[in-house]
């Protein structure tokens, strides 16, 4: 086992910067997630780790050993792909024991790990099938057991659950989890689902346009987000954003007010230093789950849809200025499509962003 | 979707014309070589056989070199299947992963090996043959068809590559297999159906090659199937039932090459893989 760090590493493809420098440690032992949208960069970073992207610039280290041009064999990592990338015409046992036939072990030991791997990932009864004869979350455990007997430094997980279909997922995200806690080793999971890397990570890392915007805990990046992105990427359904200004900033709080959706002089907790002068036009960012009776701001809309899911419900509404909000609530009986509501939200819990995105 | 009745009519006799334009000569061929000769010359020609023979066989199996002529065509398009995959196999993965300068315009290179016709090269691949002591040997043939099965080949063989899921790959250079085991373990058996196709087509185009073989090889004893043969059907009077048996008996290795690589025409190799 052994941490990983990544040195102003930069990939690019032809003209075009896809990761434009990353500086980042990862402590042995720990499950970092990379998560952002679509062509963030989080999948060519995680294969530049992998060994099957060059690196065009800066410097991989894993366990203090520069393996930058390191052939990825070598590198003492093993990757789960999305794909599974299972070999199809190899038994389940060959394809778990293939890594261990290359690394030229005799025979009875390599039958010895497949044992002791298929052991842990349930998979004793179908060690003689063949990977069509699996079912979706059966595969990828195979793709993970083949992982597992190579016992790497790092782990490399591609996307792993994506093409599993929603129950299995769930399943297969607390095996991984489970698996963490057992081997202990260093993990780099790559995902676009932030629930997956909410409940797996212990730090979180959001990327956009192959650039890091945050790293940090899970819930510090739900509670402390540093801009409007990071703010909007990570919790489901996302976090609400109201165009709001600012009218005066006293004791480490911003007074903000909106006339055209009620809100007047409503205070918001400041994180960073406190600006001299009010800085005009904000965002204001509440949480669906923030809203709540009795709070001091409130924002007026008309319920657009109310979606049921049984112990909470999401209120969509459209405020004055055109703007959509989604607020969980209780109990939905008390929203009716069409009709007027005030949601009250508690202002302690509320964000403020600058023009350009970033908290203030 | 469900077909119509029309539809159906119209499909069924598309699929009976393709199967009479295929089938019909080679039915001709196989029931006339069983025909007693009088039958084969009949002024009505018979669909199905009103005699029963097998002497058109026994002569040619007995009074003529066709056994020796077989034996040298099956040697010749062996050799020419075997060396043209193996030469085929790791030429197309080169040039499908490796990345080497010039690689893409000596990919489209190889084929100009198709831009002269065949007769344009006799010449000078006669005169080479013959500084190198090659006239009159097998292998002139087998080099020569190589040759012209290998670009084909090379190309065929990297379409089927490139359907190979990429992540296979390198799921095997992450598992630590060198280039040679990724492509003989991993990547030959994904793609069976493309080595098949190139096995068949090497073998076909060998086996029914004629202008190579009638040039090269000047003494009889090594003369491949479809030279020899056609001076055993006569140059002034044409023996039908010796000429139908011929071309029957010419048929068979073929057919049991397809009988046994057809197994591997099978879809969904990878299936399982990455899905």
């Amino acid at each position: 086992m052994a941490g990983l760090s990544l040195k102003s590493v930069k990939k690019r493809f032809g003209n075009v910067e896809v990761v434009t420098g990353v500086d980042l440690t990862v402590e042995n032992g720990e499950f970092l997630v990379f998560v952002g949208p679509s062509g963030c960069g989080k999948s060519t970073l995680l294969r530049m780790i992998a060994g099957l992207e060059t690196v065009s610039e800066g410097r991989i280290e894993i366990g203090d050993k520069d393996v930058t041009h390191v052939d990825p064999a070598k590198r003492g990592i093993a990757m789960v792909f999305q794909t599974y990338a299972l070999y199809p015409h190899m038994t389940v046992a060959t394809n778990i024991g293939f890594p261990l036939e290359m690394a030229g072990l005799p025979q009875d030991e390599i039958d010895r790990k497949v044992a002791e791997a298929a052991k842990v990932l349930h998979l004793e009864p179908y060690l003689q099938r063949k990977p069509r004869e699996l079912s979706g979350g059966q595969r990828q455990r195979v793709a993970i057991g083949r992982a597992i007997v190579r016992q790497p430094e790092v782990f490399l997980f591609d996307e792993p659950l994506s093409n599993l279909d929603a129950e299995l997922r769930i399943q297969m995200r607390l095996e991984i989890a489970r698996l963490h806690q057992e081997l202990k080793s260093t993990m780099v999971y790559v995902t676009h689902d932030q629930v997956e890397a909410m409940t797996l990570a212990t730090r979180i890392v959001v990327l956009r346009a192959g650039r890091i915007e945050q790293v940090g805990s899970p819930l510090d990046l739900y509670e402390n987000p540093d801009n409007t992105f990071v703010a909007g990427f990570i919790g489901s359904p996302r976090m609400n954003f109201v165009k709001v200004r600012v009218v005066r900033v006293a004791e480490g709080f911003a007074f903000v007010s909106a006339e055209a959706l009620g809100l007047s002089e409503i205070p918001v907790r400041l994180r960073g230093v406190e600006p001299e002068s009010p800085p005009g036009d904000v965002t204001l960012g509440i949480r669906p789950e923030h809203f709540r009776d009795g709070g001091d701001g409130a924002l007026s809309g008309i319920v657009s849809v109310v979606e049921r899911l049984g112990g909470t419900s999401y209120v969509h509404a459209a405020l004055n200025d055109g703007s959509q909000i989604t607020v969980e609530s209780r109990d939905p009986r008390e929203h009716q499509v069409g009709r007027a509501h005030t949601f009250a939200f508690d202002p302690d819990s509320a964000l403020l962003f600058g023009g350009d995105g970033k908290r203030l | 979707m469900k077909r119509t009745l029309p539809q159906s009519v119209a499909l069924y006799s598309g699929l009976l014309l393709v199967f009479l334009i295929i089938g019909m000569p080679f039915w001709w061929v196989v029931s006339g070589s069983v025909k007693l000769p009088r039958e084969i010359i009949a002024r009505v020609p018979t669909m199905f056989p009103q005699s029963f023979t097998t002497q058109h066989f026994e002569k040619l199996f007995q009074s003529t070199d066709f056994p020796a002529y077989l034996v040298n065509s099956i040697g010749v398009a062996l050799f020419s299947t075997i060396v043209t995959v193996a030469l085929a196999l790791p030429a197309a993965y080169a040039f499908f992963r490796m990345r080497f300068p010039g690689r893409n315009a000596l990919y489209r290179l190889i084929l100009l090996a198709y831009a002269f016709p065949t007769i344009v090269v006799l010449i000078p691949i006669y005169g080479l043959f013959a500084k190198v002591g090659l006239i009159d040997t097998r292998t002139s043939l087998v080099i020569v068809n190589i040759a012209f099965a290998l670009p084909f080949s090379i190309w065929m063989m990297r379409s089927f590559l490139s359907t190979v899921p990429k992540e296979i790959e390198e799921a095997a250079i992450i598992d630590g297999a060198p280039a040679r085991v990724i492509l003989l373990r991993i990547m030959a058996p994904l793609i069976a159906p493309g080595i098949a196709s190139v096995a068949i087509f090497t073998f076909i185009a060998s086996w029914t090659e004629y202008l190579f073989a009638s040039v090269l090889i000047v003494s009889d004893a090594r003369r491949t199937v479809p030279v020899g043969f056609a001076g055993i059907i006569g140059q002034y009077q044409i023996d039908w039932g010796l000429l139908l048996a011929g071309a029957t008996a010419a048929t068979i290795p073929v057919v049991i090459l397809f009988a046994f690589v057809g197994r591997w025409f099978v879809s969904g190799l990878t299936e399982g893989a990455v899905k």
